[in-house]
Parts: C-alpha cells; structure tokens; sequence
C-alpha cells in the first residue's frame, strides 16, 4: 500500500473580489501521486505552480475540490481520521520564526507531543531522541531566537519527529536561509531518510536539493508536467527551460556538448559524472 | 525603544524564589499588591518592606535591576505627588502663595501615595524577574482551573499569552527592521512635536500590524498542522508539582498578610 496516494486532485481557491462577486481560482488540476514508505520525493516548481497548495492536502489543512488523498490509507476528507493523519504525516514550514508556538527549544518540540497526550516521561524520551537525530541536542535549553534560521528548521523538524511520523513534509524550508543552513537542513532530511526510513516530500524551487531525491515531481499552473528520476527530469532540459527552470550547470553543459554532437549519455548531473563520461568518450576516439 | 521596560523581563539565577512553583509566586504577588492597600499608615511599610527586601535577597535579582523598572514610571509618581501636594484639603498650611496651598495632609499623602507606586511596581517585577513566561503561564492555567466550569477559556488565554510573549522579540525586530526602511525613505521619527511624531509612527504600525496578522495565520496553520485542539487531552512535558519549599512559601505569605491585617485592625 502506498503511504501517500493521490488520485486526480484538483482545487479551487475561492476569493471575491472588489466588488463582492465570487471568483474562483483553480490551483490544482488534476494531480495525481503516489508514493511508497522509505521514498524521498521533490515536488519542483515556481512561485504560483500549486506546489505549496498541494502540500497542505498531504496534512489535511486543505481538502481536495475534486479526488481524493489517501494518507496511511486514511481519506484527508475524512474528518475523523484528520488528527492522525496529521500525527502520521508530519509539516515543516517556510518561515522558521511563524511556526514556533514555545520560548524554550525542548518545549518547543514538546508541543506536538503534548498535543497528542503523550504521557510525560515519554515526551522527554521523544523530545531527547528528535532533538539528538537532527544535531540540536547541545540547545535544548536556549531560546528559539537566539538560533540561526538553520537551527530553528532543524527545531521544527525535530518537532515533527517527535511525533512519531511516517512521513515528513517540507514546504520550502530553505526558502528563507543562508547556504549553509540550507545544506543541514538538506542533510537531516536525506538522513533521517535513510537512517529511520521516514519517507520524505521535499517541496523546493531549488535544483541542487532534488539531484539526491528517488523521484522529482516538476509542477506548473497547477499540473504536473514532468515527473520520473532526477536523471530522466533533467535529461528533459529543453522542456525545463520552456519552465524557466534551471537545470544544474553540469547537465547544462553536457546538454550542449551532446548538441554539438559528442556523444554524451543522458542524466548527468554532477561534474565527476561528467568527466568520467568525458574520459569515456575521449577513450573510443582514441581507440 | 523598549529597552528599560524590565517589567515582563526574565532574569535567568538559580535561587530559591527562581525555584518556587508559580503558582506560589502569583498567589504571592496578589498578597503583596493587597497588602499594600490594606495599609494605612506609615507602619505597615515596616512588615512590607521585611517581606520585599527579603525576597529581593534570596532571588538574587541585582537590586540595580529592579530599581531600572522603576525608572519609566517616574513620570507618573511625579504628577501623583503634584496632584496631592496641592489638591488635598487640610488644615495645617505650611506655604499659601496665589491659589496654590500646601499642607502637611498633603504632604503625608503625597509621600505615601509614591511609596505605594514605587514598592508596587518593584514588587510585581520580582514575579516576572524570576519566572519565565512559560512557567508563568503554565501556572496561570493550573491556578485559574477552578474557573473552567464557569466556561473560562483558561487554556486558551494562557495559551495566547504565552505566545504573545513569544513574539515580543520577534515583532521588536520587525519593527526596527521597518523603522530604518522607512528612515532611508526618508521619513522622520525624531524630530517635530508630539502630534507630529504620532503621525509619524502610522507608516510604521500599518505594516507591523499587516505583518503581525500574517504571522498569526502562519502560526495558527503550523499549530493545527501539529495536531493542537485546544485544552482537552493535552499531556504536559513539564508539569507543575508542589515540593516542600512551595508549602513553606504559601505559609510564609499567609502569616506576612495576617500580619499586615493585624496591624490594619489596630490601627497601627
């Protein structure tokens, strides 16, 4: 069973506009996806792509005008079953100042946990464990606005991890940090993926966070235009650079070097992968 | 801008009264304001200020620290001593000059009246001195339980105070960051009258208020997202206990305002 199913979503923001008449909006159209336990996934796409939207139906804070979301099974339109989606399917958010509820780290992570009635030797366990995986045990006892923008998403994610998730949610978390902190919360993520086999939805305009990802969803208007491995979505430079979006400098160039007619294979995307094909081919001349 | 405001502050010390469970500490400091108005004589400063200066001693709160918070309500002492200088009645004038009278009644209250002012607010600094806002909170919630049957929200006011302490520094921040993006356009917050510094600040309130609601949206999204439904069948990662200390305390403060009582009945 997968662990996120999707089936033929579609959404529409209602809104009014200055003159009261009612407007509509459709910011999804017909997305569909499914994805197994263990997989780390980016949904790629720009400002206005839907992709955040759609990040809020894996959590249940929004409901799908048209299809259904399963998580674990669980229908997300389902009132019921809504906090236990929301316990199995954990959110991080863009802003790491806006989704801190407490003035001091460990309660900070605490506050999920308390929230589901965990009993109290039990939240200290957890707040420990999640605090420990994601490098921020030495700060268990400081204020949240004495850390960097790094540290307080490595906060917020701990907090989701205290929680016991199945699956973790990131909706651009390193849309407001420095290079650095982007890098750690990047590697927590690819860690805790592969250390507890949390699955992983990374949602990012960046393409340097997904070359490491098992499956890239390319967003726009709302669809899904593109989808497959790191390797497959980047060979398809042309139609990403119709989506003004980037594809890493590597594979651009290998894209031009094929264009020109060397015989460059497809889905490069890191420069030792490039020289190694380069030696490659600079051999069967030779030969 | 916000710098001497040392009420609401927290000064982190290891000492017996930083210990106390908050809830002693807020019985405590209502004790204290209602001492200060059971008084009516210069006598009852004598029990009043044992109990302050000790518990002064025993946080560890350097008193140049709570002297700093009493500084911002100068002001305000300074116009209740006028107001009782020259407008309380009585019959033992020292000077009369044009209309202006002054008299010792006006005097004894004058001075009594700041007294009060003055162990008042450095009283109740030592509450917010020597909790955190968390353990503050969190004791207003368990302390006020009894008034839940009566369908007050006590969870979700704490809740809500807790989190507008939160964002104290966050939103201070926010409006410096806007302060100085609006100096470099060119507007002026320094110079000019006071009407016209009022005005001065609009510019700055509007987009702290937009930004503020955005903020509260952000969070309320990321609470919910977190599976928070209010009060009922949250646990607690650090829930309030009573020790031993917290007894000796609620006794200690029982005694001091039997005492204060006491001296109100014989008129001491």
């Amino acid at each position: 069973m997968p662990i996120i199913d999707v089936k033929h979503i579609a959404y529409d923001y209602e809104n009014r506009d200055e003159e009261g008449r009612e407007i509509s909006y459709r910011a999804l159209d017909d997305v569909t996806m499914e994805v197994q336990e263990g997989d780390f996934i980016a949904v790629l796409g720009h400002n206005g792509s839907g992709k955040s939207t759609f990040a809020k139906h894996l959590n249940a804070l929004l409901v799908p005008s048209e299809g259904t979301v399963y998580i674990c099974g669980m229908d997300t339109a389902d009132s019921g079953s809504v906090p236990d989606i929301r316990e199995s399917a954990g959110m991080v958010f863009q802003n790491p100042d806006n989704q801190m509820v407490a003035s001091v780290v460990d309660e900070e992570v605490g506050f999920g946990p308390e929230n589901i009635g965990v009993p109290t030797p039990e939240i200290w366990k957890r707040v420990e464990v999640a605090l420990e995986a994601v490098g921020m045990y030495a700060y268990k006892d400081s204020s949240p606005t004495r850390l960097s923008g790094g540290q307080k998403q490595r906060v917020a994610i701990a907090g989701i991890l205290a929680m016991n998730p199945k699956c973790i949610i990131a909706d651009e978390p390193t849309a407001m940090l420095d290079p650095k902190g982007r890098a750690d919360v990047i590697n927590v993520l690819h860690r805790l993926n592969e250390d507890q086999n949390v699955t992983v939805i990374l949602i990012t305009h960046n393409m340097e966070e997904v070359t490491d990802a098992d499956r890239v969803f390319v967003m726009e208007g709302g669809k899904v235009v593109l989808h497959g491995t790191p390797e497959e979505v980047f060979s398809e430079v042309e139609v990403m650079q119709k989506l003004r979006l980037d594809v890493p400098e590597v594979t651009k160039l290998a894209f031009e070097l094929k264009k020109r007619g060397l015989p460059v294979r497809d889905g490069i995307l890191t420069r030792e992968e490039l020289v190694k094909e380069l030696k490659r081919i600079h051999g069967t001349y030779n030969a | 801008m916000f710098k001497d405001i040392t009420l609401g502050q927290y000064y982190p010390a290891d000492s017996v009264i930083h210990r106390l469970d908050p809830r002693v500490k807020l019985l405590g400091t209502l004790v204290y304001i209602a001492s200060l108005f059971i008084g009516k004589t210069f006598f009852t400063f004598i029990p009043i200020s044992v109990f302050l200066v000790a518990v002064i001693i025993l946080s560890k709160v350097p008193v140049s620290f709570i002297l700093r918070g009493i500084k911002p309500i100068i002001p305000l002492l300074i116009i209740s001593v006028i107001f009782n200088l020259i407008l309380t009645p009585g019959d033992s004038v020292i000077v009369h000059f044009w209309i202006i009278t002054i008299n010792w009644e006006g005097v004894w209250l004058a001075v009594f009246i700041a007294a009060r002012l003055a162990y008042l607010v450095a009283g109740s600094s030592i509450l917010t001195l020597t909790t955190t806002p968390t353990r503050l909170t969190d004791g207003m919630e368990k302390g006020l339980r009894f008034l839940k049957p009566l369908k007050v929200p006590v969870h979700e006011m704490a809740m809500m105070m807790s989190i507008a302490l939160r964002f104290i520094p966050i939103l201070t921040e926010e409006t410096d960051k806007i302060k100085k993006a609006q100096m470099a356009r060119g507007a002026d917050f320094e110079s000019g009258n006071i009407m016209k510094r009022v005005k001065a600040m609009i510019p700055l309130l509007v987009p702290l208020f937009v930004s503020a609601f955005r903020r509260a949206n952000d969070l309320a999204t990321a609470m919910e997202a977190r599976c928070y439904s209010g009060g009922d069948g949250r646990t607690k990662m650090k829930p309030l206990m009573y020790t031993v200390h917290d007894f000796i305390a609620y006794g200690i403060i029982g005694a001091y305002l039997a005492s204060v009582i006491v001296m109100r009945v014989f008129g001491l």
